[in-house]
């Protein structure tokens, strides 16, 4: 069953267009990530998707959640959909928490918003929920001046969870943390994602994150996409050059030794 | 479409601004090298002229001639005003350098002297300071500099605090050069666009005080061409003779409104191009 | 003799609570030894320490045979232009208000003069630093630039320029390549590796990156919580004498 569809999206700034005629689909349950590097639009895509675009920025096409276009749906409708059904991760995880409120302040305010329950069910619900994030319970009571990056980003991971979302947005959510905790943070996702059964849709910069987890991959390069496939067959036989180059930079552990005896062609499409 | 708008703004600006100072020029000439009039000479015959070709501004209530006076002033004046702010920014941003450099007990201490000085407002400070020692011009500008060198302590030590934590002023460590190099080749250039800035909008408010603490008597004395103590003079006469107060009042005006001008001009300079890329 | 080595070398910035512990490790000329941890695991600290910008509470930090630990700024200044680092942060690492040239030539404009290179002609700072340039691949038009007009691989490829523009013995790598894009990385690392073939330099190459580490250095140490907790040969990765930790990070890598 397709969950999300979105057909020709194109978005704009002026007359300058970041992300240009972009069409792809997520099953139910399904790993989507779509790789690139700054400025190749893979996160205005997300955006666009969720309705998250500056004022300055029109978005074209469409996006169709099971069966309805959501780029056509008003602000309410959008509201009800995010928190239940569509959930998002940001890379900025220290921004996505008030300062001055506890964790389990904002678990609160969350589960006020969309549950009918008691005190004492909704602090278990919270708690248990830190608990599947590899957290401890008492986190509950901390500011998150308080909890290191990666402890941060899981909490948001929680958050995001808590409702058993369908479609999980997860725009480079380990993009801020050194690599040995984005990694544990990425096994912690794909295990969840598992039990869950939810979708996702994971944009990243790092090809790296992709190799164990996605079902499917799309890379993104000034605005557009270049390639497009399940995973197998994108590692395997890369289409396009930009993709080798980006494979070729990220080769598994057992190959790094050998990542810089490589060819010397100058590369293209670096800085 | 926009641009083009802006680049006939910006030149509209720079020929209007040149007109009107080749004006200026032109009848500094004419009043310095044609007419050559002594500013305090007292002719009790000559006073209260109207405009002529000699007295292109008429003569005051001693006679003397205006115009001559209104450019002298405008030295005074401004030139009290440039040495006030010069003093103070001698006296605050190494201060201010030091105290962000330094940084632990030297940088509390020295705070905290600031924010004393910075519980009184200057005209008060103005007026018992004249009050203390007697009116005159020294202690006005005394009263201006212990007032004003706050801001560019703080000022200073802010730029330096942010910048001194990056890493190319770990890098000029790692690189040997001592403290001293640091601060001249690595921090000088953050603070100086900084301070011109805040420099060029205090001078306007420097004039203000000069003039306005002259007028009541604080400050420069008569007969010295001080606008201000202009003003003062001309007060008697503001029915019959009310050009003796146009004119000084014109021209601290202008001298201001200027100033400001210069000042945001400096601040788009400074922040547009090197701030915002950053 | 040993060109770095560091014996039993303990920190803590508060009683309590330490932040190197028993940390000895050697390093030998034209070697590359990577140090992989987590962030707090204190290598930033420990760099910090072997470029003498803080002190240590106990052990010694030996460079070739010299100790240089809890010396005064004085006494380490000649030996500063042995030791260079290029930091994480391409675009703090170099002066926003000054040009390029002004930020590559600060070590030969502070030392220049005791100097005499092997590998490089400066005669004069015009020479010098066309040279340098040339070195890491960068057209030297761009010496008359600011630093905001230089992408993030460029500015990163004129702070190394800038460390070995003395030729030190040592250069200390703190996470040099974190802050770039995939493809610059590996761009980057290349060039490290070619310049450290072609200039003689050793590397200490510190990095939360296991795959970058693996790539570059032929010794790598593994750090966990102020302790270095297994150290080997790079071609020993897999071997299952590894530390339950480094094959917890091997796992994550993979």
């Amino acid at each position: 069953m397709t969950l999300l569809s979105v057909q020709n999206l194109t978005v704009q700034v002026g007359d300058a267009p970041l992300v240009k005629d972009v069409s792809f689909e997520i099953q139910k349950g399904e790993w989507l990530a779509i790789i690139g590097q700054s400025g190749s639009g893979k996160s205005v895509t997300a955006s666009a998707i969720g309705r998250l675009l500056a004022p300055n920025l029109k978005a074209q096409g469409k996006a169709l959640y099971n069966g309805k276009d959501i780029l056509q749906f008003g602000a309410k409708e959008m509201r009800r959909l995010r928190g239940t059904s569509i959930s998002y991760i940001f890379q900025d995880y220290q921004g996505s928490f008030t300062p001055f409120h506890t964790i389990g302040r904002h678990f609160e305010e969350f589960l006020k918003a969309h549950f009918k329950l008691s005190k004492t069910q909704r602090r278990e619900m919270a708690e248990q929920a830190l608990v599947s994030v590899g957290l401890q319970p008492e986190m509950y009571t901390r500011y998150p001046f308080q909890l290191s990056g990666g402890q941060l980003q899981r909490s948001s991971i929680a958050l995001a969870l808590l409702t058993k979302p369908d479609l999980v947005i997860a725009d480079e959510p380990t993009a801020a943390l050194d690599s040995i905790s984005a990694f544990k943070v990425l096994r912690l996702l794909a295990d969840l994602q598992q039990e869950t059964g939810c979708a996702m849709l994971f944009i990243t910069h790092d090809l790296r994150h992709v190799r164990k987890h996605a079902d499917q991959i799309i890379v993104m390069k000034e605005g557009a996409v270049v390639e497009k496939g399940d995973k197998q067959s994108v590692l395997d036989q890369p289409q396009h050059a930009y993709t080798r180059s980006l494979m070729t930079a990220s080769p598994s552990l057992s190959a790094a030794s050998q990542l810089l005896k490589g060819d010397d062609t100058s590369c293209v499409y670096c800085n | 479409m926009t641009s083009r708008l802006t680049i006939n703004r910006t030149r509209a600006t720079k020929v209007f601004l040149s007109a009107f100072l080749i004006l200026i020029a032109a009848i500094a000439v004419y009043a310095f090298l044609i007419l050559k009039h002594d500013p305090s000479f007292v002719d009790l015959n000559e006073r209260l002229l109207p405009m002529s070709w000699q007295h292109p501004f008429g003569t005051d209530h001693l006679g003397r001639d205006m115009l001559t006076r209104i450019l002298l002033g405008f030295q005074l004046t401004v030139g009290y005003g440039f040495l006030a702010l010069l003093l103070a920014v001698a006296i605050g941003v190494p201060i201010g350098v030091i105290a962000g450099f330094k940084g632990g007990l030297v940088d509390r201490l020295l705070m905290r002297v600031a924010d004393a000085f910075l519980a009184f407002p200057d005209t008060v400070v103005a007026i018992v300071l004249s009050g203390l020692l007697g009116a005159g011009i020294e202690n006005l500008l005394l009263a201006i500099i212990l007032v004003k060198w706050v801001n560019y302590a703080r000022l200073a030590r802010s730029t330096v605090v942010t910048e001194r934590q990056k890493d190319y002023i770990t890098m000029a460590k790692i690189n040997g050069l001592s403290e001293w190099r640091i601060m001249w080749k690595h921090l000088f250039p953050h603070l100086i666009g900084h301070i011109l800035v805040l420099a060029s909008l205090d001078l306007g408010k420097i004039i203000l005080l000069i003039s306005s603490l002259s007028y009541i008597g604080l400050g420069a004395q008569p007969p010295a061409p001080e606008w201000g103590v202009m003003l003062n003079e001309a007060r008697p006469y503001f029915q019959t003779v009310p050009a003796l107060m146009i004119y000084p009042g014109l021209a601290i005006v202008t001298v201001v409104l200027f100033s400001n001008l210069f000042g945001d001009y400096l601040r788009d300079k400074f922040d547009v191009k090197k701030e915002v890329a950053e | 003799m040993r060109l770095l080595q560091l014996n039993d070398v303990q920190k803590s910035y508060q009683p309590g609570i330490p932040v190197l512990t028993d940390i000895n490790f050697s390093l030998d000329r034209k070697e590359c030894v990577g140090i992989v941890g987590e962030s707090g695991c204190g290598k930033s600290t420990l760099a910090r320490c072997i470029l003498q910008l803080e002190g240590l509470d106990q052990g010694e930090i030996l460079f070739e045979g010299t100790p240089l630990h809890n010396k005064t700024e004085r006494e380490i200044r000649p030996y500063r232009r042995q030791l260079q680092t290029v930091m994480q942060n391409p675009a703090s690492s170099l002066n926003p208000k000054l040009k390029i040239r002004h930020s590559l030539m600060e070590p030969f404009r502070q030392y220049g003069a005791q100097v005499s290179l092997t590998h490089f002609q400066h005669g004069s700072e015009e020479q010098l630093s066309r040279q340098l340039m040339e070195a890491v691949e960068l057209s030297p038009d761009l010496l008359s630039r600011y630093p905001h007009e230089l992408s993030g691989g460029q500015k990163q490829r004129i702070s190394i320029a800038r460390a070995i523009s003395l030729e030190p013995a040592l250069v200390v790598l703190d996470e040099p390549t974190s802050s770039l894009d995939v493809l610059t990385q590996m761009s980057i690392l290349k060039l490290l590796d070619h310049l450290r073939d072609a200039l003689d330099l050793s590397y200490l190459f510190i990095s939360h990156d296991l795959l970058a580490i693996q790539a570059l250095s032929q010794k790598i140490l593994v750090m966990k919580e102020g302790q270095i907790v297994d150290r080997f040969e790079k071609d020993d990765l897999f071997a299952h004498e590894r530390h339950p930790y480094t094959k917890q990070l091997v796992s994550l890598f993979d």
